[in-house]
This record gives C-alpha cells, structure tokens and sequence, in this order.
C-alpha cells in the first residue's frame, strides 16, 4: 500500500460533542494540554469504558478488573473525561487539571490517578508493559483482559514491534492493542502501511473508522479474547483534532492552548 | 572458594525458591537457558526466554509485577542496565513496582568480548534511581542468602552477579541486605571492598602487614542501601581509605564512601577502579585487574604511595 493512504471517515454525527468541551474547558483552565491528540482518541476510549470494559470506579484496583493501559500519554485528556465521568475522579481533580496540586497533569500518573493503569509519556513503553501484564495474568489463570492504546507516531519506536513480535508469539489473546491511526507518523515517514505491519507480525488486524460507533462496536464485539490465542489489533483510522475544523491536521494545534477567541470558535463547532 | 559458580547458583536458587513461591517468574534474554531448564520443568509456565528484545522484556517485568507476580529478568549487564535504562527507570521505578535484575558480564567479566559486552558504570546508573537496592553477591551463598532476603520486598533489586569469587565464605547469619562485613580489624588504614575484589583486599592486607601497615578491611555486598556507619567507624578510626570495586571511578562505592566520610577530620583516600575510559584491550579478566591496578600488590603500593608517612 502507497503512502497515499487516506483514513475513510463516513462523515457521520459527530460523536462526544460534552466531553470535546470539557476537554478545551480543561486545557484553556489548566494552560496546558494536548487537545488534538485527545480528540483523536476520545470516541474509541469513550466506547472502551461505556461498552467494554469492566471496571470499578468504587474499587480501581478490582482484580478481576479489564486493564486499560494508555500507551499514548499525551492523549490523557480523552481518559480523564472518562475516568471522571464514571466517577473514579472527582470535580475538584478536574478543576486542578495541571495544577501543583492536583493529581492530573500532561501525562497521567499511575500512582496519582485511580483508573489509570500506566504513568505513560515516553512513547513506546506502554505496550510491552501491557504485554507483561496480560503474561501475568495468564500465569496466575486469571481472566482479565487487556486493552492498549497505542499511537501511530508512537509505532515508529522499535519495542512496539519487539512487543508485538513476542505478544503474538506467547499467543496472548486476551491482549488488544488499538492504533491511534491519525496519520501523525506518516508526517515524517509516509511509507507506512501499518495494517500490512501488524498482518506481517501474525495479528488478528482489523481496520476501522475510530470515530464511527457502529465500527467500534462490531470491531471489539468481534475480539474472542481467548487465553491462548492469536491477539488482535484494531488500526482505528481516526483525524487529529477530529471535530474542529481549525484543530483538524498535523500543525500548530499540537500543543496550542486557545486564546479567548479561538476558545468562543471551537465552542461554537462543538455546539 | 566454593566450586560453584555464582551464575549456577542463581539458577538453583531460582528452582528452589520457584518450587515455594508459585508467584515467581523468570525471564531471560537468550543466556542461561540450560542451567534454567531445571526451573523451567519444575515451575512450568514461570519460564519465559523472551527474545532478543531487552527493552521490551523490561517493560514486561514491570507488566508482570502489576499484575501481581514477582518477576526475574536476567541477562548481560550493559543490554539490561543501559539498553533497556528508561524501562527500568520509568516502567519500574516511576510506577513504584517491585522486580529483581540479574546481571552477569558486569564490568569486564566478559573480558575478551571487548567494550560492547563490558558495563563500569551501573553501579552509578542505577543510584539515580529511586529506591532501587544494588546488591553484588560475589559467593553462592551470598547470592542465595540475599535474593531470598530482597526478592519479595517493594523495591526492585539489582543483583550484579560476577564471574569470579573473592574466596571467603560467609555464615549466612553475617550476610544481611544493606548491612557491611568487617572481615578484619586495623588501625592504620582501611579497604572498603565490593564484589570479587574482597579477595584483593586481604592480599593487600598481607603484603601491607609486612611493611608495617596494620590494614583493616571491610566488605561491601550492598551498595544501595550501603552501610555507611560500618565505613564511618572504620575510616574515623584510621584516617585513611582505599576502596576497591570493579566499577568506573565515576559514580561507584569510591563515591559513596567520600561522601560518607567527608565531615571527618582529615580523611586520606584512594581509588583502586576502572579509569573513567573504556576498556579497549582484549584479554583475560585476570589482565584487565593487571591494568587497571586491581592486584594485591597494586592496592598495596597505591596505599603506599598514596598515603605516605
């Protein structure tokens, strides 16, 4: 496949319009933040925690509990809407987004933030740790499973690959990775068909819109999650910024934080 | 000196504490694999040769211990303490997990295998990481004695296993983590020993006796966390030091006794370690202590020179 690759969108309603304002709400309170890359992810880690995973906000470290590990850290602003939306964070850690004090900041602390499972931030660590835990809880027979979202730009480093390679060698079919496909790492280096990549290591690949809900759905509905088997990946096709024309691409929206005008024109595109 | 190797002793370890402790896992990285084979029949599914792929086997101790279990990883000492680095530093130590590193080929252990195969430094690396313990066991028993003592505890544990033996054999009751051995009393100057160079030490001792210095001489098993009120009440009574360890001058035990020692009065010291520079002769272990002055002869006559009365 050329590095013509386009992501397919179907241009449907767009998806988690509160939680794209909460997230700008955060960013713009806190100064700082990552509001493309959140977007881009929001939609698949929303319809992980409302329609896939099995956890408890009451009691974060259940032990039969699904792992969700955020490999791409500076898109935590997309987990911490969601983590504070079924109640594992309160108002006031939202309110201190980035604060001296507060428990949330540009890349989430494990040891900080209940619900998350990873201190992520340095690309290319969160997927062999997933990969370990899910070895983990295989050796104890247990049947968690294990979810990781990994970024396109992220997959240039090369332990994505080493994970990947002994992942689907150890057979860990209770482990899926989904590809943040934004098209951010063919920016540097286009030829880049990471579908072919993941086929080429012996995974399970499905390709998807990550912004279409019915795709999401058959996508993870159709992972078997068997102890011992082949594991999936779903390369979600998904736009960086997705949801605001002005914050849509690859350019200086990265790490902008919205002046009082832009803050009024993205609330507007999101209303 | 025990017959055994240290290495075989890890691997009989590791069966007999894995045959107790169905939470114990081992991965390594393509080394070892025959003397682990024991482990690998009596604890199946524990066993795990990863791959040629350090990192990544890093990041998975970590995953390992997150879900609970208390994970081996093991292989040569630069692929794990400076290839996979940040995974120790972040996967581990930033999450707060607890784990244990074996390393063998530390130093110039792997001696003819030239500089890409050597690691001086990792004793200073890993001291720039919080709460991890830097453990260099350097008999059998040692090695049986402290993994039993740490491998369970919160913190991750680094166990720099040497490829030879300083010759002493120890009580288990004296070997204790975190805690120093006096292995013999002096007035006039005092070696602070680590690893394999103990057996250094107490040549030089002997050497320094005929010429009338009355040496006395401590080992160091532990060098985080190091007993540092054995090493002040020695070097308060002698006034002069000399630190023998199989590590770079930079960021070594040599550093941590100075520190230790600096508020008292008039504390001479000395070196007996790696140059800061690689090591680019090949040769035998035994040639590279030759070079770099780690002899009982050389320690003798840097004492001397050093601390001339």
């Amino acid at each position: 496949m050329s590095h013509a690759i386009k992501a397919v969108h179907r241009g449907g309603r767009l998806l988690n319009r509160d939680l794209r304002r909460r997230i700008v709400d955060m960013v713009v309170a806190g100064n700082n933040g990552h509001i493309p890359s959140a977007f881009s992810i929001l939609d698949i880690v929303t319809h992980l925690y409302d329609r896939v995973l099995s956890v408890d906000p009451d009691n974060p470290q259940w032990s039969e509990r699904d792992y969700f590990v955020l490999s791409k850290g500076h898109g935590c602003l997309a987990l911490y809407v969601n983590l504070h939306r079924h109640g594992f964070i309160t108002d006031e850690d939202v309110a201190q987004f980035c604060r001296r004090g507060g428990i949330l900041g540009e890349h989430p602390d494990v040891n900080k933030v209940p619900g998350a499972e990873a201190s992520s931030g340095s690309l290319g660590h969160g997927f062999s740790y997933a990969v370990g835990i899910a070895l983990g809880q295989r050796i104890k027979g247990a049947q968690n499973r294990v979810f990781v979202l990994i970024g396109d730009g992220e997959s240039h480093e090369g332990t994505v690959w080493e994970a990947a390679h002994v992942a689907r060698n150890l057979e860990l079919g209770k482990l899926c990775v989904v590809v943040d496909w934004n098209q951010s790492g063919m920016q540097l280096l286009p030829h880049d068909d990471l579908p072919a990549k993941w086929r080429a290591f012996g995974w399970n690949t499905l390709v998807i819109d990550g912004h279409d809900e019915r795709d999401l759905r058959a996508a993870f509905e159709s992972v078997r999650f068997a102890s011992r088997g082949i594991p999936t990946v779903i390369v979600a096709k998904t736009v960086k910024g997705k949801g605001v024309p002005m914050l849509e691409g690859h350019g200086m929206w990265h790490h902008r934080i919205p002046n009082a005008a832009e803050y009024a024109s993205i609330m507007e595109a999101l209303s | 000196m025990s017959a055994k190797q240290v290495r075989q002793q890890f691997a009989d370890t590791m069966l007999a504490v894995g045959q107790e402790d169905p939470e114990l896992v081992v991965m390594v990285g393509d080394i070892s694999h025959g003397i682990l084979q024991p482990f690998a029949k009596a604890c199946p599914g524990r066993y795990y040769n990863a791959g040629i792929l350090e990192p990544t086997m890093m990041s998975m101790g970590a995953g390992l211990a997150r879900a609970g279990l208390y994970p081996v990883i093991h292989t040569i000492a630069p692929f794990l303490i400076e290839r996979a680095f940040e995974q120790i530093k972040l996967d581990f130590c930033y999450h707060g997990l607890h784990g244990n590193i074996v390393t063998v080929g530390s130093a110039f252990d792997y001696a003819y295998l030239g500089c890409t195969h050597h690691c001086y430094g990792d004793f200073a690396l890993m001291k720039t990481l919080q709460g991890v313990q830097i453990t260099y066991p350097s008999t059998p028993v040692e090695f049986d004695t402290l993994f039993r003592q740490a491998y369970r505890n919160t913190a991750l544990t680094v166990y720099r296993v040497p490829g030879s033996q300083h010759g002493v054999d120890f009580p288990v009751s004296e070997i204790r983590l975190g805690k120093g051995i006096k292995v013999a009393d002096g007035r006039d100057l005092t070696l602070v020993a680590t690893g394999p160079q103990l057996k250094t030490a107490l040549g030089a001792r002997d050497i320094l006796a005929g010429r009338g210095w009355d040496a006395e001489v401590l080992y160091v098993h532990t060098i985080r966390p190091l007993d540092e009120e054995l090493i002040l009440a020695s070097v308060a009574k002698t006034g002069r030091v000399v630190v023998l360890e199989e590590h770079m001058r930079s960021g070594g035990l040599g550093d941590d006794v100075l520190r230790t020692t600096r508020k008292l009065p008039s504390v001479q010291y000395a070196s007996a370690s790696i140059p800061d520079a690689f090591v680019r002769a090949y040769g035998s272990y035994e040639d590279h202590c030759e070079a770099v002055g780690l002899t009982a002869g050389g320690v003798a006559a840097l004492a001397e020179r050093e601390f001339r009365r």
